[in-house]
């Protein structure tokens, strides 16, 4: 990594040319993987991401299955060339959690009871990481879901605020994150309730308040992002 | 929450009220509003004033009466055969939704006396049925497509191979009885 620039925010502009509340370009593609029962591909800014979907199907092993609705299981998992040095691949503490954390922004948009004794199984997989790949992990991951057509009560977004240079920010980049205050991943239903909500450093209770007013804006727009995308691949209709 | 501007909705959409219609397949209802389930198009039965959304994704496969599925034998009991569903007709590339186990009863074997069920069937022989009860998985294997379409021998394990109406395997020369598809051992499910 380099080292830390001396401004990361200068004349309202960041590195990257960005406002304080614009989001790194976004890309989102649905169905792009054909053995999957449904997928998703996702950049944001140096992120690349795909999700993919399987099922309702079998739960194995048996003991872990639910006689009342369907179990959802979340494997977030990073590349090993998706960071600068080489990643250990496989599971480690940091992305067992983020899997823990993302199943549960995830789960209360999938409507489970119609699918007892049954699992719906996502995996989330970094081709490369530029700060806030959770986020990007749950966005391509709810549209995967509606892409396999399994029954939800609407989509999941999800992006990233924190403080950088003494302002809040939407969207961080992997400098600001290293070299920021702090950093909160947030995730919301698209009515507006927060599925999940992380934060790295410190904010006042002002800080937080207009943090999330930011990252509703941003799940908005990411929103706008994940329909075009569903709208693309399904309207007009290859199937019916 | 957006008001639909065409008929194409993608989960969460609103739809309706729940005054204005009844909640069908594809959506869903909440706080007396109708939403949108799946991804897909919106149809209204004037006549019922129901609202559905036909999806156009890929959707999960759920067995349905008439469907036609294909399975293994997992047992056999003395009036039931159980059958392991795996995959529907039609759906064959996606596993099946809610993963359970199908019955033949006796009578809905074939047309015709049954007096054993082991003259019809054998452990782990791979079945060709129709769903005729979704609710608890009642299959019928009573028409000349469906029936067993791969069996091995009660012996030997060995691939039975079709000799007139009956069956005979190809390691023993064992001769054994099945209900058979018309189209058995031909490698099309």
């Amino acid at each position: 990594m380099s080292d830390k620039p001396k401004k990361l925010i200068e004349k309202g502009k960041r590195l990257d040319g960005r406002k304080v509340d614009e989001l790194r370009p976004i890309k989102m593609e649905a169905g792009v993987l054909k053995r999957a029962d449904g997928s998703c591909y996702m950049e944001l800014g140096g992120n690349k991401v795909i999700a993919a979907v399987y099922g309702p199907r079998a739960v194995h092993p048996r003991h872990l299955q639910e006689a009342t609705q369907v179990i959802i299981r979340y494997r977030y998992d990073m590349a090993s060339f998706s960071v600068e040095d080489r990643k250990r691949p496989g599971p480690d503490r940091r992305s067992v959690e983020i899997s823990k954390v993302s199943r549960e922004a995830i789960e209360p948009s999938i409507i489970k009871e119609y699918f007892p004794r049954s699992t719906i199984d996502i995996f989330v997989e970094i081709l490369q990481a530029d700060a806030g790949t959770r986020t990007v992990g749950i966005n391509a991951a709810s549209v995967a879901l509606a892409d396999a057509g399994i029954p939800m009560r609407g989509l999941v977004s999800s992006c990233a605020v924190g403080k950088v240079d003494g302002q809040i920010v939407l969207d961080l980049t992997g400098e600001e994150d290293n070299y920021g205050e702090a950093d909160m991943p947030i995730a919301m239903t698209q009515d507006g309730k927060i599925t999940l909500l992380q934060m790295d450093g410190h904010l006042t209770k002002e800080e937080f308040a207009l943090a999330i007013e930011l990252a509703k804006q941003g799940c908005k727009a990411i929103y706008e992002v994940q329909r075009n995308a569903l709208v693309a691949k399904y309207k007009g209709g290859s199937y019916v | 929450m957006p008001k639909i501007k065409d008929n194409f909705v993608i989960p969460g959409d609103f739809i309706g009220t729940s005054e204005e219609f009844l909640s069908r397949n594809g959506t869903y209802e909440d706080k007396g509003n109708i939403y949108a389930a799946c991804t897909g198009v919106v149809k209204i039965d004037t006549k019922e004033r129901s609202v559905s959304v036909v999806p156009q994704t890929d959707t999960p496969p759920v067995p349905k009466v008439g469907d036609i599925v294909i399975g293994r034998v997992s047992d056999i009991k003395s009036s039931v055969v159980l059958v392991d569903i795996a995959r529907i007709k039609g759906q064959e590339d996606r596993e099946i939704a809610t993963p359970e186990q199908g019955a033949i009863h006796i009578s809905n074997i074939k047309d015709a006396y049954v007096k054993e069920l082991g003259y019809e069937f054998g452990f782990r022989d791979i079945v060709r049925a129709k769903v005729i009860d979704a609710k608890t998985l009642r299959l019928s294997t009573d028409h000349k497509d469906l029936g067993v379409i791969k069996a091995i021998c009660s012996r030997c394990r060995a691939t039975l191979r079709r000799k007139g109406d009956k069956l005979e395997c190809s390691g023993c020369g064992r001769i054994e009885t099945r209900k058979i598809a018309d189209d058995y051992g031909s490698g099309m499910i």
